[in-house]
């Protein structure tokens, strides 16, 4: 039974998660590929000799500009979700409730709302179409993510650990560095990638708060997909895909076996 | 070296005193512990030296020099809390020797130290291990040898024991009674087990409701409580009431001979501990009285008298007795340990008030 289902699992998630890719990559790869056929009718490597080669300049600067932004967000994200976790799962404080309800506020708003919302005070700051204004952006999306994941591993975090590491010898620098960072590297690792993948992802706000500036990955694919191009398209898209397929690889062979307490 | 000095030491939690006017003294080489029921304060009392909270009045002294406005990692004063606390990121040698390399030791030094305290602490061989490979009894002496390695002035105990099982902690007893005879090294051990203090230390100080009632030898706890509320800590649970009177303490149950003349005609509390009192079915003895209850409990059988209106507990390897049996009981003079002043709280029944 037990055997059955989890050839049922895997035929699902195979379906469900490669089939998408494989039709991709089918369109990558075609020159002629037209409605009722099966197959694409030609085969060629015409999208992807566009891509490295007349493109190339453009793409490879958007996959610059989109590992920038998103690297300098979850940096960020990260450094004012570590303490902001800490203060919500080690304490208790009036108005946490609140706090929690700002949190999910940007989640909740639909993100064109909050983008051209932002827009007109980005525009007052000097902010907008400026690299610092898409990061902010970025932020306000990020953010609730990396709290929530540090104030989980936070609630099951014991200060203890650090107060033995004090009364061995360490400074307050030390226990930070050599007992809570190692201590909450798991969450850390999920919150980063988070952070990372949901900025990555990011077409909207980028659009408006960017104005066509900061030319992300994903600004670049959907004016390919404009042009109708869709062998084009398919290759920017495996792409802008391949980065974040492989981080998550990664922190799931990184992860693996091993328990994220708190993780909500 | 290493001498602890606490003098009127009160520690508050908001509005709620925890610890109050607390003096104790822990001499160079001396293992003292610290007794109590759970909440009454005993780990607060181990962080304020280890200066993991701050106290708000009053002095801690380690050798001579007052700690107050060092923080705990420049105290000469080392925890070992509750729970092991072990690094799960590191290994046992790591973890042991993680406050060698927070002072920046040499590596030969500290590598040398480590494999010196692993064998006081019968860890050979373990130093590659994970953590969550070991057991229960080693992680606690893991948590142990990284707080003795360190040679602090005064090691802290918290408790090390009382997440193990009884055999093991029997045989970590020993251990830490045999490494601090070793050693010598000043330790304040804090536990809630009247066996283990009575068994482990040199001098007891028992802790209720924040106040340090009684301090002294384990004998002198035991068999010469200071009032009773300490006779009750131990076990103690006959109390009898009488009057002093030309060198004589009279009672309807026994008359003692005393040299207390304070109180002199007042009604004084006298106590006598359960494993003295004879018994016999025969009517040997002066006082009678009927058995409500036996409790069989192995290597001796606890038996509830009723006799005169007061009801006494009795330990006594015999087990040939039943409810409702008539026995005459005997209270030795030189058993009854009177209370010198008067409590207020009265106590008429002490099964109750237990």
């Amino acid at each position: 039974m037990i055997r059955i289902n989890r050839n049922l699992a895997a035929a699902v998630l195979v379906t469900l998660v490669l089939l998408p890719f494989g039709v991709l990559i089918m369109w990558s790869f075609s020159t002629r590929w037209f409605y009722p056929q099966l197959w694409p009718a030609q085969w060629g490597l015409r999208a992807w000799q566009y891509i490295f080669g007349a493109a190339g300049t453009q793409i490879v600067s958007g996959l610059i500009q989109s590992i920038l932004v998103a690297l300098v967000t979850a940096a960020i994200s990260l450094v004012m979700g570590v303490p902001a976790g800490r203060a919500l799962g080690l304490y208790d404080f009036r108005g946490k409730d609140l706090i929690s309800v700002l949190l999910m506020l940007p989640v909740i708003v639909p993100p064109l709302c909050v983008a051209m919302g932002l827009q007109l005070w980005f525009i007052k700051l000097g902010l907008s179409e400026t690299f610092s204004g898409v990061v902010l952006v970025h932020l306000t999306f990020c953010l609730p993510y990396s709290v929530f994941v540090m104030w989980g591993v936070f609630s099951n975090y014991n200060p203890d650990y650090e107060n033995q590491a004090r009364s061995l010898g360490a400074n307050s620098w030390q226990v930070i560095a050599r007992v809570m960072l190692p201590l909450i590297l798991p969450g850390i690792t999920v919150a980063g990638l988070f952070s990372f993948l949901l900025s990555w992802s990011q077409y909207l706000s980028t659009l408006i708060i960017g104005g066509g500036k900061i030319t992300t990955l994903p600004i670049l694919l959907f004016a390919l997909m404009g042009s109708g191009d869709r062998p084009v398209a398919a290759a920017v898209s495996i792409v802008f895909v391949t980065p974040a397929f492989l981080a998550l690889l990664f922190s799931a062979r990184y992860l693996g076996g091993q328990s994220i307490p708190g993780v909500r | 070296m290493g001498e602890l000095q606490l003098k009127n030491l009160t520690i508050r939690y908001g509005s709620a005193t925890v610890v109050r006017d607390f003096n104790l003294a822990v001499l160079d080489g001396e293992m003292v512990s610290l007794l109590g029921p759970s909440g009454t304060g005993k780990t607060t009392v181990l962080k304020a030296v280890a200066g993991l909270i701050q106290h708000h009045e009053g002095e801690i002294t380690i050798d001579g020099q007052p700690v107050k406005d060092l923080p705990p990692e420049k105290r000469k004063a080392v925890m070992v809390f509750q729970k092991s606390l072990l690094f799960p990121f590191m290994n046992v040698e790591q973890n042991i020797g993680f406050g060698l390399r927070m002072q920046g030791r040499r590596e030969r030094e500290i590598r040398r130290e480590i494999d010196q305290i692993m064998q006081l602490t019968e860890l050979t061989g373990l130093g590659s291990r994970k953590v969550h490979e070991l057991s229960g009894g080693q992680q606690q002496r893991v948590s142990l040898a990284r707080a003795l390695v360190l040679k602090p002035a005064v090691l802290l105990l918290d408790e090390p024991l009382s997440n193990l099982d009884a055999n093991l902690r029997q045989q970590m007893r020993e251990l830490i009674q045999d490494i601090q005879a070793e050693t010598r090294i000043t330790t304040l051990f804090v536990t809630h087990d009247q066996a283990e203090a009575l068994m482990i230390s040199h001098r007891v100080g028992l802790l209720l409701e924040g106040r340090l009632r009684q301090v002294g030898r384990p004998r002198e706890l035991f068999y010469r409580p200071a009032d009773p509320d300490v006779a009750r800590f131990f076990g103690g649970c006959n109390f009898i009431r009488g009057r002093i009177k030309d060198g004589n303490f009279y009672s309807e149950f026994a008359t003692v001979p005393t040299a207390l003349t304070n109180g002199n005609g007042h009604l004084l509390t006298a106590t006598i501990r359960p494993e003295d009192i004879r018994i016999t079915p025969e009517s040997k003895y002066e006082l009678q009285g009927r058995i409500q209850k036996t409790n069989f409990e192995g290597s001796a059988t606890r038996i509830w008298v009723q006799c005169k209106g007061n009801r006494f507990v009795i330990l006594t390897p015999d087990a040939d007795f039943s409810p409702g049996q008539t026995v005459s009981l005997h209270l030795p003079p030189e058993k009854i340990r009177i209370f010198p002043a008067e409590e207020k709280s009265v106590i008429n029944d002490p099964i109750e008030s237990l």
